[in-house]
């Protein structure tokens, strides 16, 4: 089967709106977004197709919407952007929950740790209680048209519990931030709904 | 007879065109405009009979947390940064919608064609 094959008979499944494919270490990883239409054995029926369909271990990832206007659309922070204070020698990041704004600090000696950081204190803005800290995060790929791979993990240190993201950026930086909002977007969505 | 015009006729996306996918040949044309207009990304929305509305993101990339709402998005192409050629979009649109239209056909052992610059899934 080949990749328009595979792609499109995902796309055939009721409700599948979206169809990517990002490989990583030997994984091919099949990541669907799905519309409110569909319907709850999406994500088994998608990982048949896909493992009939590919060659090595395949790994399936359903994202799924409500309807229009839902408040799942909105209760995910949005990355607005990444700047650069040399003088405190810091890394701010900002970032927003429909018009609320909320900004994260971290010192840019930490290396690629410190977007993931800041990106923590900015989600602690809207969720001054959040449980998980920063652990690590790590540049797995760079693909030949200079895009970067990153994933990032953060940490309930009481419990031990990880969350881990993966995301892609136009600079590391940036993709260290977005890896840490997809490891904790969903996870938040909950706490976040109230403030909306 | 005039010369054509260089700026969107491209081999592959032509080859992929009469020889491929229609999925293979919005990606091509995806791919195109990224590169023509040097674009940082780009992803076509476009409802069609038979698959509903479907989002592509250049490069076949996945969409992640959907920061720029793709998933509720009205039809059209997306930019970033935007980009203000309405024709181009409207091709684009165009394009999309009689592709999917052809590989969504419901022809019986019909499935997509080969796309020349595609390799089976790794």
């Amino acid at each position: 089967m080949s990749l328009d094959e595979l792609e499109l008979e995902l796309r055939r499944l009721r409700g599948v709106l979206a169809v990517g494919f990002q490989e990583a270490d030997g994984l091919l990883l099949v990541e669907l977004q799905a519309g409110p239409d569909a319907y709850p054995e999406l994500a088994r029926d998608a990982t048949l197709i896909a493992n009939q369909g590919a060659v090595g271990p395949v790994a399936v990832e359903v994202v799924r919407w409500g309807d229009r206007g839902n408040a799942s659309r909105d209760t995910r922070l949005r990355l607005v952007e990444i700047t650069n204070d040399p003088a405190a020698a810091e890394i701010h990041v900002r970032l927003a929950l429909e018009a609320a704004e909320g900004v994260g600090r971290a010192s840019t000696g930490h290396g690629l740790l410190a977007p993931v950081e800041a990106t923590v204190a900015a989600i602690r803005v809207f969720l001054p209680d959040l449980r998980f800290v920063a652990g690590w995060a790590r540049l797995v790929e760079t693909t030949p048209d200079r895009r970067f791979l990153v994933v990032a993990s953060v940490t309930d240190p009481d419990t031990q519990e990880h969350r881990r993201g993966a995301a892609e950026g136009a600079s590391p930086i940036a993709a260290a931030s977005r890896a840490t909002l997809a490891a904790l977007n969903r996870t938040i969505a909950p706490d976040l709904a109230p403030l909306l | 007879m005039p010369e054509p015009t260089k700026t969107l006729v491209n081999g592959t996306l032509v080859d992929t065109a009469r020889l491929g996918s229609g999925l293979g040949s919005i990606y091509r044309a995806l791919d195109l405009v990224v590169d023509g207009y040097g674009l940082d990304d780009a992803a076509l929305v476009v409802d069609v009979p038979g698959l509903g509305r479907q989002v592509l993101h250049a490069g076949r990339r996945p969409i992640g947390d959907d920061s720029t709402h793709l998933h509720d998005a009205a039809d059209g192409l997306y930019t970033e940064p935007p980009l203000d050629e309405p024709v181009v979009q409207e091709l684009l649109l165009a394009l999309g919608a009689l592709a999917l239209r052809y590989d969504a056909r419901p022809e019986p052992g019909v499935g997509p064609g080969i796309d020349p610059g595609e390799q089976g899934v790794a």
